[in-house]
C-alpha cells in the first residue's frame, strides 16, 4: 500500500470528524433526532457515478433522501437489490416521491452504445440498456454527436425506469391510495443542473415551474450553508 | 396534500440551483473539470438509509466517491447489481479504497432480527440472517450478557465484516491487488448518535489470505478450460 493511499483514507476519516462537529454545532439536536428514526420524503434512484452525489446536488440534509445507486441507474423488475430498496421505501417508509435520475457522460450508457465487450459481469448488467439502444436505434443513430447520443440514451433509460416503477404492484397501490409521485430527471455533470423530464405521473406540466419566486427564495434561505472540503482542508460557506 | 407534494419537489430544484451557484462561485471551473471524467479514489458501499449520506459523512465533494447503497449494505455474491458496481469501480476506475459502511439503528438489521414475513424483502434479509448463523455463538453470548440492543449493534458490525469479506472474494479485487497493491477494503460503522465513523480496522491482507484457500480467483481460465 502506497503512503498516498493511506493518506486518502485518513483524510476521509478526518473529514468526517470535521463534518460531525460542524453539523452538531450548526444544529445541536440533529444527531439525537436522527438516532430516533428516519422519515425521508424522497427515494432517489441514481447512478453510482461519483459526480452525482444526490444529497449534495439536491442541497438536502441527512434524513431527507433514501438512496439506491447502481451502474447506470437501471431498474430491472427481477433485480432483488433495487426491488428491496424500493419496497422498503414505498411500503415501510411511505416516501412521497421517487426520483430516477440519469446523467450526461454516463459510463454505462457509453458502454451500451459501443460494440465492445466490457468483460466480467457488467455486460449482463447493462443488457437492458443494450435492448433500449436497439429498440430506439433510429432515433439514436440520427444523433451524430457521441455525447448527445449518450444523453439521449440516458433519457430513454430514465423513462423506461419510470415506466417499470409505475408497473410495479406496490407502487401502483401507493399511487392510487396516497398519491405517490414518480419523476424522471437527467443531471448534467457539465453544469451541475437537473432537468425534469416530466415523464412520470406528476403531470405533463411537472411541478418545478409552478411555484412563485417568493416561495422559492424562502426555501433556499432555510438551507443554512455548506461545508466545502478540498485541497488542504475544509471551508464553510454560509448563504 | 398536493400543495405539500409540489413544495417538496420544487425545493429540490431550488436547492440544486443554489448548490450550482455556490460551487461556481468557489471555483468557476468546477463543473468543467467534472465533465471531463471521474477519477474517484473511493468506492463506498453503504445503506440506503437517508440518515447516512455518503459524501456528507465523508466530507467529500462531487467526483470523489463512487457509491452503491442498498438495504443494510449487503454484498451478495449472486447479485449482479452490486457486483457490477464493484467491477466497474475496480477494473475501470481503479479506486484505491473500498469501504463497506454500516450504521447502528439499521432498519434492515432490525428486520432481519425480527421474525416476520416481509415478502420481497425476505430473500434480501436472508443474507443478514446468514451472517447471524456464521457468528451465532458470539451473538448469543452478547445477547445473554448485554441484552438485545448490544446484540443488534454487534450484528451491524459483523455484517460489515462479512460483507467486506464478500468484496474481497471477488475476482476484480483479488486480481487488482495482485497487480497494483490496491484497492484496500475497509469496514466502517456510522453512529447516528454523534455523526462519527468508526473504523472496524479490518486487516485487509490477513482477511485476503484467510479467504484464499477456498475463494482464490487470481488465476485465469483459459478457453480450453484449464487454469493458467
Amino acid at each position: 500500500m502506497g503512503s498516498q493511499a493511506k493518506d486518502d483514507f485518513e483524510y476521509a476519516l478526518k473529514s468526517n470528524e470535521s463534518w460531525a462537529n460542524y453539523k452538531s454545532h450548526q444544529n445541536p439536536g440533529l444527531f439525537e433526532k436522527l438516532a430516533n428514526g428516519q422519515s425521508p420524503k424522497i427515494l432517489w434512484i441514481g447512478c453510482s457515478d461519483s459526480r452525482v452525489p444526490e444529497t449534495t446536488i439536491l442541497g438536502l440534509h441527512p434524513g431527507d433522501v433514501f438512496v439506491h445507486r447502481n451502474v447506470a441507474n437501471i431498474i430491472s423488475p427481477t433485480d432483488i437489490n433495487s426491488q428491496a430498496v424500493i419496497e422498503y421505501a414505498v411500503v415501510h417508509l411511505k416516501v412521497s416521491h421517487i426520483v430516477i435520475c440519469g446523467h450526461s457522460a454516463c459510463g454505462g450508457c457509453g458502454a451500451a452504445l459501443s460494440e465492445a465487450r466490457v468483460g466480467g459481469v457488467i455486460d449482463a448488467w447493462i443488457a437492458p440498456l443494450k435492448a433500449l439502444r436497439k429498440a430506439n436505434a433510429e432515433e439514436l443513430d440520427a444523433i451524430t454527436d457521441d455525447k448527445k447520443r449518450a444523453i439521449k440514451l440516458a433519457e430513454i433509460n430514465v423513462k423506461s425506469g419510470v415506466d417499470a416503477l409505475l408497473s410495479t404492484y406496490f407502487i401502483e397501490e401507493a399511487v392510487r391510495e396516497r398519491g405517490l409521485k414518480v419523476h424522471g430527471c437527467v443531471y448534467d455533470v457539465a453544469c451541475g443542473r437537473m432537468t425534469d423530464l416530466k415523464c412520470g405521473n406528476a403531470g405533463k406540466k411537472g411541478v418545478a415551474g409552478v411555484k412563485g419566486e417568493e416561495e422559492e427564495k424562502k426555501v433556499v434561505k432555510g438551507n443554512h450553508g455548506m461545508l466545502v472540503f478540498g485541497g488542504d482542508g475544509a471551508s464553510i460557506s454560509i448563504r | 396534500m398536493s400543495k405539500y407534494l409540489r413544495e417538496s419537489q420544487s425545493k429540490i430544484f431550488a436547492n440544486n440551483k443554489a448548490w450550482v451557484a455556490s460551487k461556481v462561485a468557489a471555483d468557476p471551473t468546477f463543473f468543467k473539470k467534472l465533465a471531463s471524467g471521474q477519477q474517484p479514489d473511493y468506492l463506498y458501499i453503504g445503506c440506503s438509509d437517508s440518515r447516512v449520506p455518503a459524501n456528507e459523512i465523508m466530507g467529500l465533494d462531487a467526483g470523489e466517491v463512487f457509491v452503491h447503497r442498498n438495504i443494510a449494505n449487503v454484498v451478495p455474491n449472486t447479485d449482479l447489481n452490486v457486483m457490477s458496481v464493484i467491477e466497474y469501480a475496480v477494473v475501470h476506475l481503479h479506486v484505491k479504497h473500498i469501504i463497506v459502511c454500516g450504521h447502528y439503528n439499521c432498519g434492515g438489521i432490525a428486520a432481519a432480527l425480527s421474525h416476520s414475513d416481509m415478502g420481497l424483502l425476505n430473500p434480501w434479509l436472508r443474507n443478514i440472517r446468514d451472517v447471524y448463523r456464521l457468528h451465532e455463538k458470539e451473538l448469543d453470548e452478547v445477547f445473554e450478557k448485554h441484552g438485545e440492543e448490544a446484540r443488534g449493534k454487534k450484528l451491524v458490525e459483523l455484517n460489515v465484516l462479512e460483507q467486506a469479506k464478500n468484496v474481497i472474494k471477488t475476482a476484480a479485487v483479488q486480481k487488482s491487488w495482485m497487480e497494483n497493491r490496491y484497492p484496500v477494503v475497509h469496514g466502517w460503522v456510522f453512529d447516528l448518535k454523534d455523526g462519527l465513523l468508526n473504523d472496524l480496522e479490518i486487516d485487509f491482507e490477513a482477511e485476503l489470505q484467510g479467504i484464499k484457500k477456498i475463494y482464490n480467483l487470481e488465476g485465469w481460465m483459459s478457453r480450453k478450460g484449464s487454469v493458467v
